[in-house]
């Protein structure tokens, strides 16, 4: 059982690992996001080079941005930096997970920031989709900086 | 899907720009709806000082990923890469200009990389996101 707690740049802790929970590419999914990013090219429902659709690389960004929710209550945060290596296809009908570490903490201007490195993986294959690293503020317990 | 591939744009040549206005709607779309979200809820951004939700700044990633996905397909989805930094919030209402200028071309392997500088910018000109971002060319084989 997960006892979460208010994340604050303390609690953080370089090597600190998080795992999400696990996520089905689903069509409805695909379409949810090709509206909510206005994007319907045809890569994402149609037959294609690639073998069938696909989902949008980044479409589980937020599955891996979203884990240091899996330990922590994050009140507010903003996203600084962002990288991702788009490494095989997000195919429908896959099952996947993001896995993610602390790779590093830092003080800049006053903010807190966090850096995650992360992979996201096909679970039953295992094999690497995704890979990137980001960096989040962390925000004092009181709200965002002023 | 069917890719040109007999005009590769030059090293500085610019990309087609894309404009994204963001909806709130499109917002809740991608973020899902919760309570006390500065995305979702805009009662919680205007208590936490801002004039209006602001949009996920991954929001703007799926931007740039669609002006790679039209320029090199196959090549970005599978081998893209991208790394940016987020340098002004974007609020719920804006308008976004997504450019991209062709920055370099890298041998890599038995391929070539393209690499493209990269920004998203708001009506007032302000960048909102800028970076770069990379894909294989010519793999296409539609």
């Amino acid at each position: 059982m997960v006892n979460f707690k208010i994340i604050s740049y303390d609690a953080v802790t370089i090597g600190e690992e998080f795992i999400s929970d696990d996520y089905l590419i689903k069509p409805d999914d695909v379409e949810t996001f090709a509206y909510a990013v206005d994007d319907y090219d045809p890569w994402y429902f149609e037959e294609g080079a690639l073998g069938g659709p696909v989902a949008h690389p980044v479409m589980l960004g937020n599955q891996a941005i979203m884990l240091r929710h899996t330990k922590y209550i994050v009140p507010a945060g903003l996203h600084a930096k962002m990288d991702f290596e788009f490494v095989e296809p997000l195919r429908l009908g896959m099952r996947v997970r993001s896995y993610g570490k602390v790779v590093d903490k830092f003080e800049k201007r006053g903010r807190h920031y966090m850096v995650t490195a992360f992979e996201t993986r096909d679970e039953d294959s295992g094999a690497v989709l995704v890979r990137g690293q980001f960096s989040q503020m962390v925000f004092p317990e009181s709200g965002v900086h002023k | 899907m069917n890719k040109d591939k007999s005009s590769k744009p030059a090293v500085g040549e610019e990309l087609p720009a894309l404009k994204k206005i963001v909806t709130q709607r499109q917002v809740d779309a991608y973020s899902g709806v919760r309570p006390k979200s500065l995305h979702t809820d805009p009662e919680w951004a205007q208590e936490k000082g801002f004039k209006a939700p602001l949009a996920q700044a991954l929001m703007s990633t799926a931007y740039i990923s669609e002006m790679m996905v039209r320029y090199l397909g196959e090549g970005y989805i599978k081998g893209g890469k991208m790394s940016v930094s987020f340098t002004k919030p974007v609020f719920v209402g804006e308008t976004l200009t997504v450019r991209g200028r062709i920055k370099s071309r890298a041998v890599e392997g038995e391929k070539t990389r393209v690499t493209v500088d990269i920004s998203c910018e708001n009506a007032k000109g302000e960048l909102t996101l800028v970076g770069v971002a990379s894909g294989i060319e010519n793999t296409c084989k539609q």
